[in-house]
């Protein structure tokens, strides 16, 4: 399938030219951006990130981790201190918060490699350009033959710098 | 607007005869990892040089014994606790411009981020050293991490020391993981723009990123959940150092007002300390288009107002011994400011609370000299309000008969030196190899403006 490749110098221009191409109905859409601009993640993909799943996920385990094993291994060998219970939750709840922190971020983390689909790898993306890293915007969108003409128009009309046909 | 050329025009579109000069904001940030000279290979040198000397010197202490470390009954606590204090201090302030900031929206933090952050990376690993070499036998650290052994013993999780271990470790864990997160597009620039070596490194770390609206989604929900995870982080991390003594009974440390007190003096010292290194990495590097006077004004604020806090604490730590009638109490405290260790005491309000005040005048607040000397000043001061807090505590118990004088050693005194090259090590490495400002913040708010600029 064709894939066009068009150059872009502003965020509202992305994202408008993004807006115009879904209802459209192409779907085939992925923009390149050298910084983060929201209105360009929504345009292209409204849902919430699932990141924010992974998060929940890692803290709950965490805070049960952390209660967890501060509860069983001082029933495991338990010491008395001054009259107090062996498992005492007050003093308990400084590491099942620490825990909590501390599965939650690295969930997190997990979870933005996995929603970005992020990897170590060496060969990048064939539309992919180092201009893209610099200050200016890519918009690659993939249609059938006979859609081509429609999308460039489009492209074009939505301010686009330069539209580039490659055939992948 | 000109109107669209006919659909045709795509069978013959060319590719672009030359391609677009780099960005300029990428040229500049980058240029401190392209470009380093003789001075800057001497203070490398001259740092690696004192990581070499503490390490031998610790070898000789884990060999012969802490005995050379100055400890004597009753302090057993000295320079290693009271430099692992002020370490984990100094890397507050960088999640909290980089977290607390971040939550608060406040856009004058992109300039000094990164530079923030990596400073808490490397000072959290300095001080993470300290409670290890404080031990004395390196080689049982192992012992404070609750795992199953043969003698069915755990750990005693009722013990704030414990706290300390799984606070300190969480934050370093999550510091690196926020710092890296943050570096993963600015790595993918330097990736595009380097050859060789470099490259294959730059590639592996830079996690195939692209700038693609799928991995910028990804990374700005990352950054938002990181920042929510980290700033209760930060706040708790230095309380759980302050209960290292405020749960003990000891006079002078018992008081409640202890993680507040030292939360806030972490901000300040952390803040002077962001001032000591970004003043001279501004000026060598060249990089004035991009921290203005307008960010050391509002940290030279921030300084200000934490010094405020910080000298507060100290008037009322003197108010409650008086108030509570504790003979105990009120005569540790008389006995800091009149006492043996009397000097520290005055060192540490001329530094923390009354030279600050000069930042009263804006002229002042906006001159990068005075900045840096003030910052010095009070990282000195900071250290020395640990020192006073650890020593002239321990020194003068409940027991005259059991008081004592503390010196620190030259043992010590030379593993001090050290911690400062070990840190600046990691930070002149880091600078050769990163981009020492967020390019793609940076990146953000120059696009913004021009988008708004063209629009009006």
């Amino acid at each position: 399938m064709p894939t066009l490749v068009s150059v872009f110098e502003r965020p509202d221009d992305v994202a408008s030219v993004v807006r115009k191409l879904k209802g459209r109905g192409f779907d085939g859409i992925d923009t390149y951006s050298p910084a983060p601009f929201e209105e360009i993640e929504k345009a292209v993909d409204p849902k919430p990130s699932i990141v924010r799943l992974f998060t929940l996920i890692g803290g709950l385990a965490g805070v049960f981790t952390g209660f967890f094993i501060q509860i069983w291994m001082s029933l495991d060998w338990p010491v008395k201190i001054a009259g107090k219970p062996f498992a005492s939750i007050p003093p308990y709840v400084i590491i099942g918060f620490e825990l909590t922190i501390l599965f939650g971020g690295l969930l997190t983390f997990i979870g933005m490699l996995v929603a970005g689909g992020l990897y170590p790898r060496f060969k990048l993306d064939s539309t992919y350009s180092t201009r893209f890293s610099a200050e200016e915007f890519g918009v690659v969108v993939t249609c059938k033959d006979r859609d081509v003409a429609e999308v460039d128009n489009l492209l074009r009309s939505g301010s686009a710098k330069e539209v580039t046909l490659v055939d992948a | 607007m000109t109107p669209p050329p006919p659909a045709t025009a795509v069978a013959d579109m060319a590719p672009p005869a030359a391609p677009p000069a780099d960005s300029r904001i990428n040229l500049d940030i980058l240029s401190p990892t392209r470009s380093v000279t003789a001075p800057y290979f001497m203070l490398l040198a001259l740092a690696v040089l004192g990581v070499v000397q503490a390490a031998a010197v610790l070898a000789y202490q884990t060999y012969v014994g802490l005995g050379v470390a100055g400890y004597q009954a009753p302090i057993f606590w000295g320079v290693y606790i009271i430099t692992f204090v002020f370490w984990i201090g100094i890397g507050h302030a960088g999640t909290l411009i980089s977290a607390i900031l971040f939550l608060f929206r406040a856009k004058w933090r992109n300039a000094i981020n990164r530079g923030a952050e990596a400073m808490t990376v490397f000072a959290v690993l300095t001080a993470a050293l300290f409670p290890l070499i404080h031990i004395g036998r390196l080689w049982k650290f192992y012992f404070l991490i609750p795992y199953p052994n043969q003698r069915g013993l755990w750990v005693n999780f009722k013990s704030p020391l414990l706290w300390d271990v799984f606070a300190v470790n969480t934050y370093m864990t999550i510091s690196i993981v926020f710092f890296y997160v943050g570096l993963i597009p600015d790595i993918a620039i330097a990736r595009d723009r380097s050859t060789g070596l470099k490259k294959v490194v730059f590639s592996i770390l830079a996690l195939g990123w692209q700038g693609s609206s799928r991995q910028w989604k990804a990374h700005s929900r990352t950054v938002l959940h990181l920042s929510g995870l980290a700033t209760p982080l930060v706040l708790s991390v230095h309380s759980v150092v302050s209960w290292d003594f405020a749960m003990s009974i000891i006079p002078g440390w018992h008081a409640t007002i202890f993680a507040p007190y030292f939360v806030a003096g972490a901000i300040f010292g952390g803040f002077a300390m962001v001032l000591t290194v970004m003043i001279p990495v501004r000026r060598i590097f060249g990089l004035e288009n991009y921290i203005h006077h307008y960010h050391f004004e509002n940290m030279a604020r921030f300084l200000l107002f934490t010094s405020w806090i910080v000298g507060y604490a100290y008037g009322i730590e003197y108010f409650i011994a008086w108030y509570s009638g504790v003979e105990p109490e009120q005569t540790s405290f008389w006995l800091r400011a009149f006492g043996p260790y009397r000097y520290s005491t005055w060192i540490m309000i001329f530094c923390n609370v009354i030279a600050p005040q000069v930042l009263w005048i804006r002229k002042l607040r906006l001159h990068v000299p005075t900045l840096f000397v003030l910052s010095v000043i009070i990282n000195i001061g900071m250290w020395f309000e640990r020192y006073v807090i650890i020593i002239t505590s321990l020194s003068r118990d409940f027991v005259p008969a059991a008081w004592g004088i503390y010196t620190p050693s030259p043992v010590e005194l030379s593993v001090l030196v050290g911690s400062f090259c070990w840190f600046s090590m990691f930070f002149l490495l880091f600078i050769k190899v990163f981009p020492i400002i967020a390019i793609t913040e940076v990146k953000e708010l120059a696009i913004h403006e021009k988008a708004h600029g063209e629009a009006h």
